[in-house]
């Protein structure tokens, strides 16, 4: 009886400082890719959806009530601030149509082929990464609603981001302030190419700009569709010039999604699911491909 | 120490109490707060569960249950370290039980302060590792929000554990 209790004492003792070490361990291999973990985590991340789904309920009945009293507050600025951007709106409609007829001449002229039809499905955002070395969220849908990986994610106003963890019923969306974030952008209206980088920070950083390239504040990124994975043209944000670096305040805002649009443009940039082995070949001799994060 | 000389004293299901609180907090660490102007940084409750439960009932919190919780909240928010989380609430847990004595009994602006300064340790920690694992250094703003907002909601945190705390005794029942 006294082995078996000092063993147990010996083995209790022992328990703490060898889980640190395991957790430690891990932490710094888990970014040389440990495919077991991508696959619990998209189980649990299915498994989880629905819960999190209800319990996310009332917190998004609070925050509508917040935002409503937000609203009340500001309703006069408000108004004239809506006023005042209708009028800009309507000019700008007025242009859109000209634009629209003179585009849909020209097309013709050209005998220009249209792209292929985009479908997207709407997603509610139910889970957030929340802490202050990620930025990414969680959907609502997944590859039982069309979703695939490398879609991106946008809100009415831009680019959210895009699509890195597919489960059956939720799917992980990569904002495109992440670290781990690079999105292959130009400068609307130039040729002028460059890399939108993440570093968690709210703003991305506008990177691989050519020397002496005239980009001021004010100026507006697109997606350059280089790569593959991003359709050329989706808004991304507008430069601002952060203590003389080059960044992009994004136009979507992303500390505030609820619903994001996960769109299917038929673009096959990023390698299919069928290139990351399933889970039972762990140890086994195939390579993982992982995209460009 | 409230309890904890007699091992035996609570029924099944009231041992469960902060082990299932703790998973309950990691769940609650995920949901997508927007409080306005400050975005959707969420409060760390896994934390608050794990330092409310190394001080009052660190006998039903082994380590084996807190480095489950780090692992599940890990992977659940989809960071590449999975692992980071098991290992600083390991930690915190060792800090804070080593530190028991200065926290029972005491009035809650002490446990308040001392939750504080557990958080910066923590994010702090966190911070670090990841700067390095990404050789460079990140930026410290949401690292510092992120402590700050968890450290204000810390009271709301540690209510929902007190009454879990209480309702013990009448689960054993």
């Amino acid at each position: 009886m006294r082995v078996s209790a000092s063993t147990r004492a010996t083995v209790q003792r022992l328990t703490l400082p060898l889980l640190i070490f395991v957790s430690a361990l891990l932490a710094i291999l888990g970014k040389a890719d440990v495919l077991l973990f991508d696959h619990v985590r998209i189980v649990l991340a299915d498994t989880l959806a629905p819960v999190l789904r209800v319990a996310g309920e009332p917190i998004a009945t609070v925050s509508k009530a917040i935002g409503t009293i937000e609203d009340v507050a500001t309703v006069y600025r408000q108004n004239q601030e809506l006023k005042i951007e209708n009028q800009r709106l309507l000019q700008w409609q007025d242009v859109a149509r000209r634009l629209e007829s003179e585009n849909e001449e020209l097309r013709n002229l050209v005998k220009f082929a249209p792209q292929g039809a985009v479908s997207s499905v709407a997603a509610q955002v139910i889970a957030d990464s929340g802490g202050a070395f990620l930025r990414n969220v969680l959907i609502n849908v997944g590859r039982n609603d069309g979703v695939s990986r490398g879609q991106p994610a946008l809100t009415g106003d831009g680019l959210v981001g895009r699509v890195i963890e597919l489960g059956d019923r939720s799917a992980r969306v990569l904002l495109l302030t992440d670290i781990n974030s690079h999105i292959p952008v130009v400068v609307e209206g130039t040729h002028e190419r460059a890399m939108l980088n993440g570093d968690n920070s709210d703003q991305p950083r506008l990177v691989y700009l050519q020397p002496k390239t005239p980009v001021k504040p004010g100026d507006r990124i697109v997606t350059s569709g280089s790569g593959g994975v991003f359709p050329p043209d989706l808004p991304v944000g507008v430069v601002v010039s952060v203590n003389g670096m080059m960044r992009v305040e994004p136009y979507a805002d992303l500390a505030r999604l609820e619903m994001v649009r996960v769109v299917n443009y038929g673009l096959d940039g990023v390698l299919p699911d069928s290139a990351i082995p399933a889970p039972p070949m762990i140890g086994g001799g195939r390579a993982r491909a992982t995209p460009a994060r | 120490m409230p309890y904890s000389r007699n091992r035996d004293y609570f029924g099944f299901v009231a041992r469960m109490v902060p082990g299932t609180t703790t998973m309950l907090f990691v769940l609650l660490s995920l949901l997508p707060f927007h409080v306005p102007s400050f975005g959707s940084i969420a409060p760390a409750f896994a934390l608050m569960a794990v330092f409310h439960w190394s001080i009052y009932r660190p006998d039903l919190l082994p380590p084996t249950v807190v480095f489950v919780a780090g692992l599940l909240l890990d992977l659940l928010n989809g960071t590449p370290y999975v692992g980071l989380s098991a290992l600083v609430f390991l930690l915190v847990r060792t800090g804070v039980l080593s530190q028991r004595q200065v926290f029972s009994h005491r009035p809650f602006s002490i446990l308040w302060l001392g939750f504080f300064g557990t958080a910066v340790g923590a994010f702090a920690l966190e911070w670090a590792f990841v700067s390095l694992m990404q050789v460079q250094a990140l930026p410290p703003r949401p690292f510092i929000l992120l402590t700050l907002i968890t450290t204000a909601c810390f009271p709301i945190g540690s209510y929902l554990l007190a009454l879990a705390h209480r309702a013990m005794p009448a689960l054993s029942a």
